[in-house]
């Protein structure tokens, strides 16, 4: 039999290499954290988030056109898949046993591992083909495929976690089915759908695929949401092909905007769904 | 209870109304706009020629880069008003239109070959020897083939890298459709197209990734568009023409590659050229438009827009290629392109007489 001192030594030793595997895990993420902020934030300035895109060799410009975009593709993208996702998250939770439940259960979980060019490809087929042209409005089908199995699921989970005597206490005192969802499930369950939402907006933020055959991209700014827009994943990835360090550079700081709205996005998330 | 329900009701009637604003914004300005899409290698120049026409006309025109490849199927799906391509359409690839297609060159390219070598000395080329090097049979930079093109240069025994593009792309159409001329080895072997099976070498994706291989691996040769060699500050070699000249590629150089016989539909390969001052890997690069540009709905207001914009191009337009390292287009070619230009019709009649082109 192995000594007490010597067990305790050897618990000791292994919870050390597994702290340390642990902290090494998050080596990459920081490290991708200190390069963008390293070369990205000399770049951003009051003009580089209000002004238009110029062309190479003329100093100055920015990135406006790209926020704008980004912001109103992410915005059509809510409106499509919010009420859609939400929906089929409460049928999910209400008939969770039921043969539907499952099937839907199944196709929205393969959606999620739908590669994200493939969506492109969809919305373009759906979208871009019939109305003949590029538009944000088909960008932003191709964001909401890509959010909706999120929110399905982040709202199926959390009404799920919901104690149901709750929801008996509702119907005993003789509020409608209906009602009882609307005021009494989806209140108690709210924080838990919107970190589901942002958790979806963090997910399509930076996508670049799906919007290339969509969106398209705009050097202009653009509001119509049926004329071709920018996003910031489509100017980075433009940028970065470029043979010229003042674009790699932009390239850069429109990164460390992405990178650090995506993650104030995760750590509100954070914030929403661990509060009681 | 019921206030909360109005007050969301109201807000979802704030919000609707706020989307249809979006929806509702009329189109009064569509006819100001055009669009572009395909070769990624004129994407600058575009970028700036357009910045530069909008302010000159107030039309704005949206050109993206989605390769040469995607610039020809978007104008066959007709998702946009002029495609974009380094390689001309094939009379095959013209048939698979179901209207006639129209090639406007814009500017000239070059296909440089840069290298990885201490003190990054510039060498002279043979096209035998670029395209040994290229099939593998050359293989440490102190061959003897190399060094008596390169007296004086001391060149190390150092193992020959060779890196190439990992994507479809124009710029290896023309680098190959250059070595099929010079090598019947290669055209046997290898052949010429966008992408080909390189009997050796590493890939790179898009000149970006040839550039950064070619940076990190002493001993490494690749094929770039000038303007990335340029930016890097890699070395460029010196190719011998077809006329026996060692030719540096600049822009003057590159502009002469297309001081030779060219037909009216500006559709050829420049590689390998007859002209005595061009750089042998040179290419144009051309705007393909539909012929008759009443199709799928399209008003006279948008054909007049597209013709006035190529006409442009082609003459005020130049001024902006060589700042930025585009050879500009020589005057016989021109010629040839307001030609082309004045052939677009809309119904059947002439556009240019409509915009005031004499």
């Amino acid at each position: 039999m192995q000594s007490y001192t010597f067990r305790i030594a050897k618990s000791k030793i292994i919870s050390v290499i597994l702290t340390l595997v642990t902290l090494v895990s998050t080596i990459p993420f920081l490290l991708v954290l200190y390069f963008i902020v390293k070369n990205g934030i000399s770049v951003i300035n009051w003009e580089f988030i209000t002004h238009l895109p110029t062309p190479v060799g003329e100093p100055g410009g920015g990135i406006l056109n790209a926020l704008v975009g980004t912001v109103i593709l992410i915005f059509i993208a809510l409106i499509l898949s919010v009420p859609f996702g939400v929906l089929v998250g409460i049928f999910l939770a209400e008939k969770s046993g039921s043969k539907i439940s499952f099937f839907v259960r199944m196709m929205s979980e393969i959606l999620q591992g739908v590669p994200s060019i493939v969506v492109g490809i969809i919305a373009y087929l759906w979208v871009v083909k019939p109305m003949g042209h590029f538009s944000a409005l088909s960008g932003g089908v191709a964001l909401g495929i890509m959010m909706l199995p999120v929110i399905i699921k982040s709202t199926e989970e959390i009404l799920k976690l919901i104690p149901v005597e709750i929801k008996e206490a509702s119907l005993a005192l003789g509020v409608p089915y209906y009602k009882t969802i609307l005021r009494v499930m989806l209140p108690a369950g709210l924080s838990g759908i919107l970190s589901g939402i942002l958790a979806g907006i963090a997910r399509i933020a930076g996508e670049t695929a799906p919007l290339l055959f969509t969106a398209f991209g705009n050097p202009f700014l653009n509001f119509n949401i049926l004329k071709p827009i920018s996003a910031m994943s489509l100017l980075i990835f433009n940028y970065a092909i470029s043979p010229y360090e003042d674009w790699w550079a932009k390239a850069w700081g429109a990164s460390c905007i992405l990178v650090f709205f995506v993650l104030t996005l995760n750590v509100i998330t954070r914030i929403i769904s661990s509060r009681k | 209870m019921k206030i909360s329900i109005s007050q969301s009701l109201a807000k979802l009637i704030l919000l609707f109304g706020f989307l249809f604003q979006f929806l509702s914004i009329p189109v009064f300005s569509q006819d100001r706009e055009l669009l572009g899409a395909g070769a990624t290698f004129p994407y600058v120049l575009y970028s700036k020629m357009f910045d530069a026409y909008y302010k000159q006309t107030n039309v704005k025109v949206n050109y993206q880069s989605i390769g040469s490849g995607g610039g020809i199927r978007q104008l066959k799906e007709k998702t946009v008003d002029f495609g974009a391509s380094d390689a001309f359409l094939s009379d095959e690839q013209l048939r698979e239109f179901d209207s006639p297609v129209l090639h406007i060159p814009t500017c000239l390219g070059a296909v440089v070959i840069t290298y990885n070598l201490p003190g990054n000395p510039q060498l002279k080329l043979t096209p035998d020897v670029i395209a040994d090097i290229f099939l593998g049979k050359i293989k440490k930079w102190n061959d003897p083939r190399i060094t008596n093109l390169n007296p004086g240069i001391n060149l190390p025994n150092l193992n020959i890298t060779v890196v190439h593009r990992s994507d479809g792309s124009g710029t290896t159409f023309v680098f190959t459709d250059y070595l099929s001329k010079v090598s019947n080895e290669w055209a046997q072997k290898v052949g010429r197209g966008t992408s080909v099976a390189w009997p050796v070498g590493l890939g790179g994706k898009g000149n970006e990734g040839v550039t950064g291989l070619v940076k990190q691996i002493p001993g490494a040769v690749g094929y770039v568009e000038l303007i990335y060699a340029k930016q890097n500050k890699l070395p460029q070699a010196l190719v011998k023409n077809k006329s026996g000249k060692f030719i540096n590629p600049e822009l003057s150089s590159i502009s002469a590659a297309g001081k030779t016989k060219i037909p009216d539909d500006t559709r050829i390969s420049i590689t390998d050229t007859d002209a005595e001052d061009g750089y042998p890997i040179s290419s144009f690069t051309w705007i393909l438009v539909y012929k008759e540009q009443n199709y799928k709905g399209r008003s006279l207001e948008r054909a007049k827009q597209l013709v006035k914009l190529l006409w442009w191009i082609v003459h005020e337009g130049q001024a902006y290629t060589e700042p930025l390292d585009y050879a500009k287009l020589p005057g016989e070619v021109v010629k040839k392109a307001e030609k082309i230009i004045k052939s677009i019709t809309y119904n059947g009649k002439p556009v240019y007489q409509e915009v005031g082109i004499k």
